[in-house]
């Protein structure tokens, strides 16, 4: 099992070091002039010469790329995410503060979707082709293709025209006002939730059928157990496995599909401040927050892998 | 129910004269493939209804798409507007017909560009195999570390907004998923004998490349593209929500969800509702279809793609 963390562990560096170049060449150099993206390209020619290399050099952009980008990745690695160009708070800040909002959204989200995602799964697969596992089916494939946001937009019209209810807009933290927190966090997470839902749902039917043909679940059935022990302590265990993997798959899902979300809901998250920055064109408050965005993603997947490799020897000694 | 139970715990015995018969009608081409699955067939034909929507909008869309009219503005649904108007009188209807051309063609150009780059990597990639293969592989887990939303908005927003610029952005995302299916398939087929047999007989590697291994990349592909089309259609929009997709005002379906944000503090249903129903029903659509053609070309990929 070290082993196999070890291993496992020096992938995941490699990863966020190509992460890390990556997001370099995408938001550093695909922009051409980084004042054009600042000052908008308007503004852009209304600066003198002396005045465009006063600020690349106050920037520190007039520096060769090497050395950009390794000052970069030391800022990142002692911690300072920079400041963005329109505003006071600093990034780091920026990211305490919104962060555990999205994160809350994030985890409620993915326990939604084993809430809805699994016993759907279990009804489908025990009685396949039937009327219920239709009506599952198709609903899963509808909601694959349900864009979030759109859902979000109209879950916030219902509420409003039905109820005169809108969520609270300022997102107070779980210790402060646990009950405005919830109002704040639960939009956006069924939403989130439903979506994946899908695709658990699919995955759990699919692998389920597949375990319910192997000779020890037979074997049980055999000998006189029940269909319902059979299937919820034998056959599902297993079947999980590949759900586990999809799930955190999902995570990056969810992480990304916050970003629209929370801009339907209006929710002060991590999402609506990206989605701020790219409003704004804030060429290097996006550059720290895709990077830990896909940062988080890299270590999301190490984790699921490590939990699947726990659960499941014959990973661990492949 | 006691005579569906024993289907239901073997459907491998009964799954190998399903493949049989399957590869038999699919020589019947359409008309097996709408006897086979009418309900994939009935949604392609949406799928098509679509596509001719897109081609045919001056002539389906009521009104310009991009006329204000000042004395029907924010009107709900009626009879002179059926889908209502925006906050600056344009028709709703007009802009959702219209809308479908951005986001297919930026669909399709994602999906042909991407996919395909991605597709001809992995068939090198999987073809050549050594270091080149490894390198390959490292660079493709890169790019899906990142979530796509996330990949194609930094991309869009570091291109500057425009056409090709959203086709491009949503096009990187899609490349690794072509690359890494396709190379799955090339690696099982390289070792082939018939494969074997060509290397002997001294043809070149892009002969064996193109003669032999290409076609048996085209089923897989297919199904990987029609399924990407949804993905991307989606993405699109999301950009467009977001403020880095077309630039207004120009429709696209996206973009009218991120004006109706803009239209006061409380958006009116009918901006709201209609471009998402437009997105949903032509990416369930594609889904479906997508899905046809996969049980169709290819019984054993249900679980690969």
């Amino acid at each position: 099992m070290y082993s196999y963390i070890i291993r496992r562990l020096a992938f995941g560096a490699l990863t966020v070091i190509g992460v890390s170049i990556i997001v370099f060449i995408v938001l550093r150099i695909l922009p051409g002039d980084p004042l054009v993206a600042i000052f908008g390209p308007e503004g852009f020619t209304k600066l003198s010469e002396a005045e465009r290399a006063g600020y690349m050099a106050d920037l520190g952009l007039s520096d060769p790329l090497a050395v950009q980008y390794l000052r970069w990745v030391a800022d990142i690695a002692r911690g300072n995410f920079g400041r963005s160009f329109f505003r006071a708070e600093s990034v780091g800040e920026m990211i305490l503060r919104r962060g555990p909002l999205t994160a809350e959204i994030a985890l409620l989200s993915v326990i939604l979707s084993w809430l809805v995602g699994i016993p759907v799964a279990i009804v489908s697969a025990l009685r396949p082709n039937s009327l219920g596992d239709n009506v599952s089916r198709f609903l899963s494939i509808l909601f694959l293709a349900v864009p979030g946001f759109w859902l979000g937009m109209l879950i916030v019209l219902a509420a409003l025209f039905m109820f005169g209810y809108r969520a609270p807009l300022t997102g107070p933290s779980l210790l402060k006002d646990p009950w405005a927190n919830l109002q704040v966090v639960i939009g956006p997470a069924v939403v989130l939730g439903l979506g994946q839902a899908a695709y658990i749902a699919r995955m759990a039917r699919s692998s389920l059928l597949e375990v319910i043909r192997e000779d020890y679940v037979r074997t049980a059935r055999a000998k006189g157990l029940s269909r319902r022990p059979v299937i919820t302590l034998h056959a599902l265990p297993n079947a999980l496995l590949p759900v586990i993997t999809l799930s955190g798959i999902l995570l990056g899902f969810v992480l990304a599909g916050s970003i629209p979300v929370e801009r339907a809901f209006g929710t002060p998250g991590l999402g609506y401040a990206m989605f701020t920055a790219v409003s704004e064109r804030d060429v290097f408050v996006m550059q720290n927050l895709v990077f830990l965005y896909a940062v988080v993603f890299v270590l999301l997947n190490i984790l699921v892998d490590l939990t699947i490799a726990w659960l499941d020897p014959r990973i661990r000694y492949r | 129910m006691t005579v569906t139970e024993p289907e239901a715990a073997y459907p491998a015995e009964t799954a190998a004269p399903a493949e049989i018969s399957q590869l038999r009608r699919t020589k019947g081409g359409v008309r097996g493939f709408i006897r086979r699955s009418p309900l994939s067939a009935f949604w392609g034909c949406i799928a098509a209804a679509i596509l001719v929507m897109a081609v045919a909008a001056p002539v389906l869309a009521p009104y310009e798409p991009l006329k204000s009219d000042f004395r029907a503005m924010s009107k709900p649904p009626n009879e002179r507007h059926y889908f209502g108007t925006d906050q600056i009188g344009r028709d709703v209807l007009s802009r959702v017909i219209y809308g479908s051309r951005a986001s297919l063609t930026i669909a399709m150009g994602a999906v042909l560009f991407g996919t395909t780059l991605g597709a001809l990597w992995g068939l090198a990639s999987g073809y050549f195999g050594g270091r080149f293969d490894i390198l390959s592989q490292r660079v493709i887990e890169f790019l899906q570390s990142f979530p796509d939303l996330i990949l194609a908005m930094a991309i869009a927003m570091a291109l500057g907004a425009g056409f090709g610029t959203v086709i491009v952005a949503i096009a990187i995302t899609r490349i690794p998923f072509g690359g890494r299916v396709i190379r799955a398939v090339v690696l099982s087929l390289k070792e082939l004998s018939y494969v074997e047999a060509a290397r002997g007989l001294g043809a070149s590697h892009l002969r064996i490349m193109a003669r032999h291994i290409l076609p048996q990349c085209v089923a897989p592909y297919l199904i990987l593209a029609t399924t990407h089309l949804g993905v991307a259609i989606i993405i699109e929009a999301a950009l467009g929500f977001l403020g880095v997709g077309i630039p207004p005002p120009t429709p696209t379906w996206g973009n009218m969800l991120a004006d109706s944000l803009n239209a006061g503090l409380i958006p009116p249903w009918w901006l709201v509702l209609f471009p998402g129903l437009a997105i949903t029903i032509t990416v369930l659509a594609f889904n479906l279809l997508g899905d046809g053609i996969r049980d169709m070309l290819d019984p054993r990929l249900r679980r690969a793609v």
